[in-house]
């Protein structure tokens, strides 16, 4: 068993009028079943509304199934007792930078977590330090956070996150309101603590170019699964990706346009070095 | 840039009241307060009087910010000089029109003005000299007693330091709107009192709706990261007191005990 698991999750939102009478009902989540190993980069991709933060928000027991199971490193999250544990274990990075940072100070901050957890003052200190210099904030440890930059606010909520000592790292779509620059930095920061502390990764966006790095990648639809494998599998299915209303990044695309009309390229390709060897290559037969 | 000002009035100087525990300057502006009103006479406002003088020059603080707090409580000190000095009945001393000042009045009047500048200026220094966030730590560990008696003190100081940080935020974001609102025709500066009361209505409302929406936010990203109240909690700057703290409260101990003896009993 992975550090994640779903069995045919199901998760219904429903709308109820002021009288409280059921006014309809939302599936957002669709009888999904993951098994995620522990250590792994997983992207979950889809478009507004296919059900992907809401999948995320079980990983963290903030929403309970409607039906099926959620397992995190093998608890079922709707048991109350399982609780603290899973939340302390798979850690969560929201969208807005400004409304999931709690303290005045960037230290104070990442000590938040800790702190909740009851651990002991001078282990807090040796964490938030550990964790500030994993994301590359130390320097800022006792700066505001409204001084900062987006994308140095996410990795504060980070580093935060990392401060618990986590297994797994949910990020929900952490760089949807950052610049490019700073989606690099959270990117990068993410990777990290993928490569280094072999933290499993779980990165839910809807920009293509950051799941190029994942060794997973999940795309969502209508709250089910459309489409799985390793991003080059993914992106090899040009077509399906357009039909699922996602973009395709440029490169991607650009080699999908040219083997349509003709020249013998490979599919799946997911950066521009990969296309001027793939261009060289063909260059070179002729 | 409105995320540069600077929350309550703390000043940023290294002094021997500066590193006070919270508690200490909460406590001792508390039993200052309190002894501005046991005195009666005038030994015992000088001795209020060359405490308050020691801790400023202690503080380090320039007391031209002292003056400054001053400002905003004049009026109320007018008004409350004025009434005691023409309306307390006693012996005439000076009469013109219908007015008559009198002794009784005059000393009332003085002593009113003298409590009054004092318990301002106490209280700024404890402001001037603790930030506020050190000031909500102070208060939750000094009101922690009343746990029992079920006041939610963790709850109350935990709201005030999460006030404090949007503060800022949402500030930004007013300014935000109200430029939004300015773009799209509203007049925040034209027109009567009651006009531009209501010119605020497209401002507030979405501020309202932000602020709630920000607070739902936060409220999951505290759940996610384990935060359950105050039980079981620790602290990463917990409020340990040190020799200073206890020299300090000695000295407010003192301080309160001449002011009893001399401003009280004795005279």
């Amino acid at each position: 068993m992975g550090i994640i698991e779903t069995k045919d999750l199901v998760f219904e939102y429903i709308r109820r009028d002021e009288e409280g009478n059921v006014e309809g009902i939302t599936r957002a989540v669709d009888n999904v079943n993951l098994d995620i190993k522990q250590g792994d980069f997983v992207a979950i991709l889809g478009h507004n509304g296919s059900g992907k933060s809401t999948l995320a928000k079980h990983i963290n027991a903030i929403l309970y199934p409607t039906e099926g199971t959620v397992w995190v490193d093998g608890k079922d999250t709707s048991r109350e007792e399982n609780l603290w544990d899973v939340r302390q274990e798979a850690g969560m990075v929201f969208q807005n930078p400004d409304n999931q940072i709690i303290g005045q100070v960037v230290e104070e901050d990442v000590g938040f977590g800790p702190e909740n957890l009851g651990i002991p003052t001078k282990e807090i200190w040796e964490r938030v330090e550990e964790s500030l210099k994993a994301v590359g904030m130390y320097e800022f440890r006792k700066h505001s956070p409204n001084k900062l930059s987006g994308g140095q606010k996410q990795r504060v909520s980070i580093a935060g996150v990392i401060a618990m000592h986590p297994k797994c790292i949910v990020l929900d779509e952490p760089t949807a309101m950052l610049d490019p620059n700073g989606r690099k930095e959270v990117i990068r920061a993410a990777r990290a603590l993928n490569d280094v502390e072999e933290i499993t990764i779980i990165l839910i966006t809807h920009y293509m170019e950051e799941i190029i790095h994942a060794n997973k990648v999940f795309v969502m639809d209508k709250g089910k699964i459309a489409m799985e494998g390793t991003p080059r599998e993914i992106f090899s299915q040009v077509e399906k990706l357009k039909a699922l209303r996602l973009d395709v990044p440029q490169v991607t695309l650009l080699a999908h346009e040219l083997k349509k009309s003709g020249l013998a390229i490979p599919e799946g390709i997911l950066t521009c070095e990969e296309l001027v060897a793939a261009l060289g290559r063909l260059n070179r037969r002729k | 840039m409105l995320r540069d000002i600077t929350l309550g009035q703390y000043y940023q100087t290294d002094s021997v009241i500066h590193r006070l525990d919270p508690r200490v300057k909460l406590a001792t502006t508390i039993c200052y307060i309190i002894s501005l009103f046991i005195v009666d006479n005038l030994i015992g406002y000088v001795i209020a009087g060359l405490f308050l003088a020691l801790v400023i020059k202690l503080s380090k603080v320039p007391p031209k910010f002292m003056i400054r707090g001053m400002k905003s409580i004049l009026f109320l000190l007018i008004i409350a000089v004025g009434f005691n000095l023409f309306l307390t009945p006693g012996e005439t001393l000076v009469a013109f029109w219908k007015l008559r000042i009198t002794k009784e009045g005059g000393r009332l009047a003085a002593f009113m003005a003298i409590r009054l500048v004092f318990l301002i200026m106490g209280s700024s220094v404890m402001t001037l000299t603790t930030t506020p966030n050190n000031l909500t730590d102070g208060m939750e560990k000094l009101l922690g007693p009343l746990k029992r008696i079920r006041v939610p003190v963790h709850e109350i100081s935990m709201m005030m330091s999460i006030a404090l940080r949007f503060i800022p935020i949402l500030l930004e974001e007013t300014d935000k709107i109200m430029k939004a609102q300015i773009a799209r025709g509203a007049d925040f500066e034209n027109g009567n009192l009651i006009k531009k009361a209501k010119s605020l209505v497209p401002l507030l409302v979405p501020l309202f709706i932000s602020a709630f929406r920000r607070a739902n936010d936060l409220a999951m990203a505290m759940e996610a990261r384990c935060y359950r109240g105050g039980e079981h909690r620790t602290k990463m700057k917990p409020l340990v007191y040190h020799k200073r703290d206890g020299i300090a409260y000695g000295v407010v101990v003192c301080y309160l005990a001449l002011c009893i003896i001399f401003g009280k009993i004795l005279l």
